[in-house]
């Protein structure tokens, strides 16, 4: 019974991605008369792999660097996943250490100060930071695309969780072996909560490399845009939507979070799963 | 040595993260709905006026005229001396790359030929109007705003309440820079005359640079079948060919409800209705042809001779026109080729675009479409260059090729032949060409819904309040529903006044 359920369950997962990829080798026609499968044998159109190409060169062309923009934005892309998710493990793991391993004063009060912050929505704080990025010289740099991202409140929680149940004992005897906090942090902490610290770094990259409103705010030319961002082009307009090349041009994007979800999918489950946060 | 070390790190961290975002990066739904009351604060402080330094050559008593910011007459922009200035002028769009590709090769085109050495060049803000908007807004408050952007009626007046954006009267009448009498009667008035703003004294807020228009679309073949020899003339018939065509076609609709307060807008227009009165002081969308058209559409949907397109399906109408499902449907003349594939693919039947029942009447019309470009109160030097980019754009030989581009309208009628010719050579044109060609004739007619501050959240209630509350209960009163819409809607307006 249980397999029936969860089978019936990926199915409806899937769906979405199915719904994707046949929309995306579709003629337009098809897509807005809504044929579903208008192949043979119940149709005559052929597979439209056209659309790929198609998206890709719509999406225009980089003269600066002599590839199609699609490569720029993907490399952007990757850039700022890899950058904002580096800075944010590094930032996440040492306060998470200091809110459990180290005495300081005050040390509930500044944890519950950090969950706070998760209570003050985005957009509230969205143009401040943009004159912040203007003023501080960042617009249209890579900094403003990272830097306002070094630190998750979510990835400081999730670890604090996760290191509170490491032993003290394990800590104590880190201390007679004489090491220190940061040796014990990185020799000991850290590989213990591999599995947290890979969900943190995967639920970053799927933010980072989704997010749009950001970079369109504090990005100026086509060349420091994110993919998010160059799809944008192919929703709709005032007289329809290419539907089958921003199909095409979202399976481009989506191909890279799902490969890395395929390759870390069982430390994720597992981070979600040792944290208590789970349904 | 160590420990304090790493205390200070943890501290260091701990600040970062305190001051970090609340949550995951930025999120990925498109930007809300767009803030009408909120404060802007003014883009520059007013840059010292700037005196004519060398006598132009042109202009020998210009050096004594006093410029302001904004030149305030056309004496004034005459004066403004640009040659070794080497202005940059930066144009904020909501166009996708292949756009842009062409716009920046039409500005290379003008950073090459102009003579005061202007360079310009065009950015993407984003992919609609509301990205666009969102972007201005946050730049402003940095003091960091383009030369020009493109920006709808109603958010150029928002622009124009904070002193953001600039009279563009002036510099139209400047003798030196201006558009000759010959030149603006090419234009097509009508365009011209949308930019003219109610609440500012009749301020021109924005130029054309691209337009469309509201249409229906309507199924020949059926309408045929039915006994009409082409589309409606008038609302009566209108009525009785959907209420036919349900009838005879059960499980398909003569015409479909949209969620958007356009539709709404237009039939108001077509009936000689008006969302706003001339004086831009109060919505007058309650008037005898908003209770006439509330009360059509309530018969039409109690007769289940038409259907609600819901707001999750998005251009439903397209599709089920497409499929023959509908006899009728309303929508942006841009989405013409849209609806080509649609027909292609689906119903495969004989269809054509129409005026709206009764838009060529007396002092009826049709709901134009399509954002102008504004220009950033900076100095005068950029504002005349931002103009002098915008004059370019409106050229016969730039406005054709933007149209041909992107099947928008041109702003010129000395481009109509060609844009004509070039989308009949065109693969995705070629089919509606003769169809597109049709609203040359039509822009005589056209009107614009509201050019003024705080129009956006009377567009959602004249959904929610009115349009949806109909579609729930197609008894309601109709004339109570359009009082209290335009009662919130007024206030809206009273709030969102010049100050």
């Amino acid at each position: 019974m249980i397999y029936s359920v969860l089978i019936v369950g990926a199915i409806i997962s899937i769906c979405p991605f199915v719904y994707m990829i046949m929309t995306s080798l579709k003629e337009l026609g098809s897509v807005i008369a809504n044929r579903f499968w208008p192949w043979p044998p119940f149709g005559t159109e052929d597979l439209q792999f056209q659309n790929y190409p198609d998206a890709i060169a719509k999406a225009g062309f980089d003269k600066q660097w002599g590839v199609p923009l699609i490569v720029r934005y993907f490399a952007n892309s990757v850039i700022i996943s890899v950058g904002t998710i580096m800075g944010t493990l590094i930032t996440s793991i040492l306060a998470a250490y200091a809110l459990t391993h180290i005495n300081l004063p005050g040390r509930n009060v500044i944890f519950i100060a950090i969950l706070a912050t998760i209570m003050i929505p985005n957009d509230l704080t969205l143009v401040p930071k943009v004159v912040m990025m203007y003023q501080l010289g960042w617009y249209n740099t890579y900094l403003a695309l990272i830097v306002p991202f070094l630190a998750s409140v979510f990835g400081i929680f999730l670890l604090r969780q996760f290191f509170m149940q490491i032993p003290k004992d394990l800590f104590d005897a880190a201390l007679i072996d004489g090491s220190g906090h940061l040796r014990y942090l990185w020799t000991i902490v850290v590989p213990l909560s591999r599995p947290a610290i890979v969900t943190i770094a995967l639920l970053n990259f799927i933010a980072s490399w989704d997010s749009f409103k950001w970079p369109l705010l504090v990005t100026r030319d086509s060349s420091m845009r994110v993919l998010a961002v160059g799809m944008q082009q192919f929703q709709a307009t005032e007289g329809g939507t290419n539907t089958h090349q921003m199909m095409a041009f979202a399976a481009m994007v989506v191909i890279p979070v799902i490969i890395l979800y395929f390759f870390t999918q069982r430390y994720f489950t597992e981070g979600i799963a040792r944290t208590g946060i789970k349904g | 040595m160590r420990k304090s070390m790493f205390a200070v790190l943890a501290v260091i961290a701990l600040l970062i993260a305190a001051c970090g975002p609340s949550a995951t990066p930025a999120p990925t739904t498109a930007p809300a709905a767009q803030p009408t009351t909120a404060a802007v604060s003014p883009t520059k402080p007013p840059a010292v006026p700037t005196t004519a330094p060398v006598a132009p050559t042109t202009a020998p008593t210009a050096a004594a005229v006093k410029i302001n910011n904004p030149p305030a007459s056309a004496a004034e922009v005459d004066a403004i001396v640009l040659a070794g200035k080497n202005v940059q002028v930066t144009y904020w769009h909501n166009r996708p790359q292949k756009d842009q590709d062409l716009l920046q090769s039409m500005l290379d085109e003008f950073n090459k030929s102009n003579p005061y050495g202007i360079k310009a060049k065009a950015e993407i803000a984003g992919s609609s109007y509301n990205d666009v908007y969102n972007k201005v807004n946050a730049a402003l408050q940095a003091n960091q705003p383009p030369e020009i952007s493109v920006a709808y009626q109603n958010q150029a007046a928002f622009y124009r309440g904070q002193n953001a954006v600039i009279d563009l009267t002036p510099f139209v009448k400047s003798t030196k820079y201006g558009i000759s009498d010959a030149d603006m009667k090419d234009y097509i008035q009508t365009f011209l005359d949308s930019d003219k703003n109610p609440q500012f004294k009749n301020e021109v807020l924005g130029f054309p640079t691209q337009r469309s228009m509201e249409v229906m679309f309507v199924n020949l073949d059926a309408l045929k079948k039915l006994g009409y020899d082409g589309a409606p003339k008038d609302w009566k018939t209108f009525e009785e060919a959907a209420c036919k065509f349900a009838k005879d076609n059960p499980g398909k609709y003569g015409w479909d409800v949209g969620h958007d307060a356009s539709r709404f807008a237009a039939r108001i227009f077509a009936r000689g209705g008006r969302i706003l009165a001339p004086d831009g002081q109060s919505y007058v969308f309650n008037s005898q042809a908003g209770v006439d058209d509330l009360s059509m559409v309530a018969r039409l949907l109690q007769n289940k001779c038409a259907v609600e397109i819901p707001t999750s399906e998005s251009f439903g109408n397209q599709n089920r026109f497409g499929n023959g499902d509908l006899l009728m449907t309303m929508g942006s003349s841009s989405g013409l080729p849209f609806f080509q594939q649609a027909v292609d693919k689906g119903g495969k039947f004989k269809w054509d675009i129409a005026l709206l029942p009764g838009a060529d009447q007396p002092n009826a019309g049709m709901d134009l479409y399509g954002a102008s470009v504004s220009v950033y109160k900076t100095t005068p030097e950029k504002e005349l260059a931002a103009w002098l980019v915008i004059k370019f754009l409106g050229e016969k030989t730039q406005t054709t090729k933007w149209a041909l581009a992107t099947g928008y309208l041109p702003v010129r009628q000395s481009a109509k032949a060609d844009v004509i010719a070039g989308f009949k050579a065109d693969k995705t044109w070629g089919p509606v060409a003769d169809s597109y060609a049709k609203m040359f004739d039509w822009t005589k007619y056209s009107l614009i819904e509201s050019p003024v501050a705080g129009y956006d959240p009377v567009r959602l209630s004249l959904d929610k309040d009115v349009v949806t509350k109909l579609i729930q209960d197609p008894k309601s009163d109709v004339k109570a529903l359009l009082d209290a819409a335009k009662a919130s809607a007024d206030k809206v307006l009273k709030e969102n006044a010049p100050k």
